[in-house]
């Protein structure tokens, strides 16, 4: 079992920097964090292009950096691929000058993937001879992610790629980050301080603030746990499963999640996927008996766990499916009225959208 | 008759010790330029101000302490001789030497600010895509810098076309070795050869109109580009 260690300990007079972490090898892990807890501080550390007071970063049985025995690998050194915010092509390249800058710079055997594989898989053919300045802010980003992936990294960073982007340009890219992890077996930090991205993309959540990672764990468990993930309008839980039936025809495909299939309707999915199914707690409606004349899709028997203290008039109610937890966001009123209590058995009731994996 | 005034030696002597010194410059200046740029050195500012003398002091006073360094018994001077048994003061090296130094701003200058200009980020990624220092200069900050390289030759060129002072001091006045146009004038003025003078000085107003120009559009069109 390899271990990826990671701490930076950095002092700028005005901030401090001491983050330490053990990285998962497969799978988006998200930094998660407001804006100036030291995300960015982090990323530059672990790619080398910023100087820390401790360093020690051990990933993929490599040694980048320890400071105590001296050794310090430049950035150059350390095929660390990094997609920045403001994507940083070069303007006087074209976008195949720009992708293979760094592909050409693979040295012996540790290349893992081809210009051509790339081109085709990020649609990027038609953008070949374009320059920088010809392309809207996402296909910049997509070319940046490209061209970060052709150096063949053995661990890829992405700082806040789409912050920059408006929605619809988001919705373009997010399917191509989700697909590196999806095809290559390195490990990803991704930098966000935007909900709905470590909602979707995350497999590893660590939390910043300050300058401290508060908080980690897999994204399920810490979206019931973490205050910083779970402001009250935005709370939601995770399902997820595997894709086990699909209705053409009625547009509802089944995701099997442990033993409790949860029904979703929409474009089908593919049989066998793995698919991750957000549910605002909002959107969850709870009764005591089970209503067979609901045009709610899905009806869960559930057990309440916990009942949060009130915030705003409102309360979340979590209950357990097995053990998956369920949120609900309730008023104080309802809460009273249904006489909820822990140990409770009631039915949960939600419209679910699936977000594939 | 004025075209026997009129030789064509000091145009020679001029346009020849211009292209020199200018490549000089941009061998010493670049890399000059490109550590004043990038350096975290307290030492920075006191060189940043020693490239920049030129810019104030009166070329005399550059010119005599260079004078005095040049001669045989002065330190530039006593390196020199081990390297050539002629004299730096009054030939053609001191001349270089000395147009070197003098121009150094011109050429250090906008160099520098072109490579600030370029900045770290564009830099930091193409480490990250395993380009060593080496590389990233000649890869991305020569590429994206040649609008300063522009500038500095073409006023590291100008600017030595029109020294005057330094030429005077270090150089003398030896028709054929180290008289450039500028002391040529002089000299006619001196003897009252005022159609002579007229000649050089209206070539030369006409030349630095033209170089100026040109850099000045040319920057302009590059600039739109980039």
């Amino acid at each position: 079992m390899q271990s990826n260690l990671i701490h930076y300990k950095k002092n700028t007079g005005d901030f401090l920097l001491d983050a330490r972490f053990n990285l998962q090898q497969n799978g988006i892990t998200v930094l998660f964090g407001p804006s100036g807890s030291g995300k960015s501080m982090l990323l530059n550390c672990i790619a080398g292009i910023e100087p820390a007071d401790l360093a020690i970063c051990y990933i993929n049985n490599a040694t980048y950096d320890h400071s105590k025995s001296c050794i310090h690998l430049q950035s150059h050194a350390r095929h660390i691929g990094y997609v920045f915010q403001d994507s940083r092509l070069f303007p006087h390249m074209n976008v195949l000058k720009n992708l293979q800058y760094g592909h050409k710079r693979v040295t012996g055997n540790n290349s893992y993937i081809t210009l051509a594989d790339i081109t085709e898989r990020f649609a990027l053919n038609s953008l070949l001879d374009r320059f920088p300045h010809q392309l809207s802010g996402g296909q910049k980003q997509r070319v940046a992610l490209a061209r970060a992936l052709l150096s063949c990294p053995k661990l890829l960073l992405l700082d806040e790629p789409l912050s920059a982007l408006d929605h619809a340009a988001k919705q373009e890219l997010l399917p191509y980050i989700e697909n590196i992890q999806r095809d290559l077996t390195i490990p990803v930090i991704y930098v966000t301080h935007d909900l709905q991205e470590v909602l979707r993309l995350a497999d590893h959540v660590l939390v910043i603030n300050n300058g401290i990672i508060i908080d980690q764990g897999n994204l399920a468990d810490l979206c019931i746990t973490q205050p910083l993930l779970t402001q009250d309008e935005g709370k939601s839980f995770i399902l997820q499963g595997n894709v086990s039936q699909v209705d053409e025809k009625q547009c509802i495909s089944t995701v099997l999640c442990g033993d409790q299939p949860i029904l979703i309707s929409g474009p089908p999915l593919a049989a066998k996927q793995p698919v991750r199914i957000l549910v605002h707690a909002r959107d969850v409606s709870l009764c005591l008996t089970h209503s067979h004349d609901s045009s709610i899709l899905n009806i869960l028997a559930v057990t309440v766990n916990r009942i949060s203290l009130p915030e705003n008039g409102k309360q979340i109610v979590e209950c357990l499916l097995g053990d998956i937890p369920v949120l609900a966001l309730l008023s104080i009123r309802s809460v009273n009225k249904l006489e909820l209590k822990p140990g409770k058995q009631i039915y949960a009731q939600f419209k679910a959208t699936a977000m594939v994996k | 008759m004025i075209t026997d005034a009129i030789q064509l030696d000091p145009v020679l002597i001029t346009l020849k010790l211009a292209l020199i010194t200018t490549v000089v410059l941009l061998i010493i200046g670049t890399p000059l330029a490109w550590w004043l740029a990038n350096t975290r050195t307290r030492y920075k500012t006191p060189i940043e101000a020693m490239v920049a003398l030129p810019l104030v002091l009166p070329p005399t006073v550059l010119g005599f302490y260079l004078l005095v360094a040049f001669s045989p018994q002065g330190f530039a001077g006593k390196l020199w001789s081990y390297f050539s048994d002629t004299p730096l003061t009054f030939s053609f090296s001191g001349l270089v030497i000395g147009s070197v130094i003098y121009s150094l701003p011109f050429v250090v200058q906008p160099l520098q600010a072109s490579f600030e200009n370029i900045g770290k980020p564009l830099q930091q990624a193409a480490a990250t895509l395993g380009a060593k220092p080496v590389d990233i200069f000649f890869s991305i900050v020569l590429p994206l810098s040649y609008r300063g390289f522009f500038v500095a030759t073409t006023l590291g060129f100008a600017h030595t076309v029109g020294e005057f002072g330094v030429v005077l001091m270090i150089g003398g006045n030896i028709p054929g070795v180290t008289q450039v146009l500028s002391i040529s004038i002089y000299d006619h003025v001196e003897s009252l050869e005022y159609s002579a003078a007229h000649i050089y000085s209206a070539g030369l107003l006409l030349f630095s109109f033209v170089v100026l120009f040109i850099a000045y559009t040319a920057n302009r069109r590059l600039n739109i580009r980039l």
